[in-house]
């Protein structure tokens, strides 16, 4: 019993790292029909300006809105330079922001040195509470939590405010949207920062779970964030949350119970989902 | 037209000829083995340029063909004999494989948009990493291991010969290949796929083939590159070799065989220059930073490449006409 909830706690904790870096993926893609296959060096340029902010300031609030401001600026920075020039064009875009992500890899290493860092837990939050058997780590439940606040106020701002409305009909239409005079080009804009700011988030807050950051993390964690996008369906908001839980709960069971599937079995979830299902688990309608 | 058709090929006949002629004339080993280098991933870029240039359809899965190539040779020359009866054995095998798994892949995801289909092949190479590192009875993992090649090809000059005649050859079939009616129907399929189906065509048995086209020259190029770093470890699929065939095809010139000839070099040619220069100053052990610049520059600004440039220049002094109808016609298509 303690096991299962162990793994279970695991997998959620991965899954809401993943669902993060996921909804940002899924919002850009769902209004803009832009992949961004530059996200996972936005997420590990969080982890690492992060872990630098943790280290300045020794406080993990500012660490983490630090990570946030990071995220954000490399975002308007991404979508000026980057995705507006190829607007319309996919074979363009992945090519591009394929080539960005590279820059940015390499960004990092040029600044914060080819080494991996160590990140530590803030004191606060490490130690683990036990209930009976059960052992229950903080900072995995944080993790969980901060996932959930997530969740629910974007899930807010898009069911609840005007930018919300402009986002959701955006993604059923956008064409029509800029027929009836709102500026869709600036409402690109703020997603992608958004997105950015998520991917940011979730990289910082990467960082203490692994215990050591790298440059190539941003990548692995894409690729696993592109599973979550096909699987819950492009450009779908809750969508995304489940298929991030399921392949947190996944990989979490998977590596305990048969370890040498435990990479391949993401793949396989994507690859049954595409060719039955291609529009994914959820669509965006509606 | 046709006069400077003819004079491209007498160039590019002369240049093989100097090329097959270099090793006799200098001794200098460094070069010797880095235009070996530069063959092998001429073989690889040419073989994604049919799948970038000439179809249209972005990859990310790549690496996985050439890896089987090189796993497949280098397991071969290690468990028998390396002699070269077992080596040209081993390069068929690698590029039956190659070919089988290109096929089943393409049949599977090639019905899918631009997108999924670029996420698609970089899980399946995923797979095939994943599968090459737990396999180690087999691959020995990410340590790799060493094998004998065939006794001729101690001699470098030897091997950098092989290369070389491998290179033309491939050139010269994928020329005739693209060149042929179906090689035409490629090129329809990237221009406008929704145009030929309405033509009649089934544009994914031309995708399907041109993927297994792809896929069976990218394992020749594993087959040679383990050979000639007598070595094989699982670096052979990862991304990193998808992002090679990609940076030199794309700064090369996508859609022209020739560019990725010349991306190959010009990357592979700076890349020893700039990792030498990282004595100098740190920044040019990150040499790759300058690619990825130069690789988006390239995206937004020649998107033809090199290469594509270069004719663009040439056939606008020559045809100013035609260049006015062409980039009319393609206002229309955007």
């Amino acid at each position: 019993m303690e096991l299962l909830i162990n793994l279970l706690i695991n997998g959620l904790a991965t899954g809401m790292l993943i669902f993060l870096l996921a909804a940002g993926l899924t919002l850009i893609f769902g209004l803009m029909d832009v992949l961004n296959f530059a996200h996972g060096g936005l997420f590990a340029w969080g982890a690492f300006s992060g872990v630098w902010f943790y280290g300045v300031t020794n406080s993990f609030t500012l660490a983490i809105l630090g990570a946030i401001l990071t995220g954000v600026i490399l975002g308007f920075i991404t979508e000026k330079l980057i995705i507006t020039p190829v607007y319309g064009n996919h074979v363009q875009q992945i090519l591009i922001t394929l080539g960005f992500m590279i820059v940015l890899s390499e960004m990092l290493k040029v600044v914060f040195g080819p080494n991996q860092l160590a990140a530590k837990t803030p004191p606060l939050l490490s130690g683990s509470w036990e209930i009976g058997d059960v052992i229950i780590i903080k900072y995995r439940l944080f993790i969980i939590i901060i996932g959930f606040i997530v969740f629910g106020v974007f899930q807010f701002i898009l069911k609840r405010t005007k930018i919300g409305l402009v986002v959701r009909a955006g993604v059923m239409n956008k064409e029509m949207v800029q027929a009836l005079g709102i500026n869709i080009k600036q409402v690109f804009l703020y997603v992608f920062m958004a997105g950015a700011g998520l991917a940011a988030l979730s990289g910082v807050l990467m960082a203490p779970y692994s215990g050591v950051i790298y440059a190539e993390m941003g990548m692995e964690f894409a690729i696993l964030a592109f599973i979550v996008v096909v699987i819950g369906g492009m450009g779908s908001f809750p969508g995304s949350l489940l298929a991030a839980i399921l392949v947190g709960l996944a990989g979490s069971f998977m590596a305990y119970y048969v370890p040498a599937l435990s990479l391949a079995v993401n793949m396989m979830l994507m690859a049954i989902v595409l060719i039955f299902r291609p529009q994914g688990l959820f669509t965006a309608k509606g | 037209m046709k006069s400077t058709f003819q004079v491209s090929k007498i160039i590019l006949f002369a240049i093989v000829v100097a090329l097959a002629i270099f090793p006799f004339v200098s001794d200098s080993r460094t070069w010797t083995i880095l235009l070996t280098q530069i063959f092998i991933f001429s073989i690889l870029a040419m073989s994604y340029d049919i799948l970038l240039g000439y179809t249209g359809i972005v990859s990310f899965g790549h690496a996985m063909f050439f890896g089987m190539g090189a796993y497949a040779t280098a397991i071969m020359l290690d468990r028998f004999e390396p002699t070269i009866g077992i080596f040209v054995l081993s390069i068929a095998v690698g590029m039956c494989i190659a070919g089988i798994i290109s096929f089943l892949v393409g049949l599977l995801t090639l019905r899918l948009k631009s997108h999924f289909f670029a996420m698609l092949t970089m899980a399946v190479s995923g797979l095939f990493l994943v599968l090459a590192e737990k396999w180690r009875t087999l691959t020995f993992g990410n340590d790799g291991f060493t094998f004998k090649a065939p006794e001729i090809f101690k001699d470098r000059m030897m091997y950098y010969l092989l290369v070389l005649g491998c290179l033309v050859l491939v050139y010269l079939l994928l020329r005739r290949f693209v060149d042929s009616p179906l090689g035409r129907v490629l090129i329809a399929v990237r221009e406008n796929e929704q145009r030929t189906k309405s033509l009649g065509f089934q544009t994914l048995h031309y995708k399907v083939i041109a993927s297994v086209v792809a896929g069976v020259i990218a394992s020749l190029a594993g087959s040679l590159y383990a050979v000639s770093l007598r070595f094989v470890n699982t670096s052979v699929l990862t991304m990193d070799i998808t992002l090679d065939a990609l940076l030199m095809t794309i700064i090369g010139g996508v859609g022209t065989l020739i560019g990725p000839i010349i991306g190959a070099g010009v990357i592979e040619l700076a890349q020893h220059y700039l990792s030498g220069l990282a004595k100098e100053h740190p920044i040019f052990e990150r040499w790759i930073i300058f690619f990825g610049i130069v690789y988006i520059l390239a995206v937004i600004f020649f998107p033809k490449g090199i290469v594509g440039t270069v004719k663009h220049l040439f056939w606008k002094r020559k045809n100013p006409i035609k260049i006015a109808i062409s980039s009319k016609r393609k206002g229309i298509a955007k």
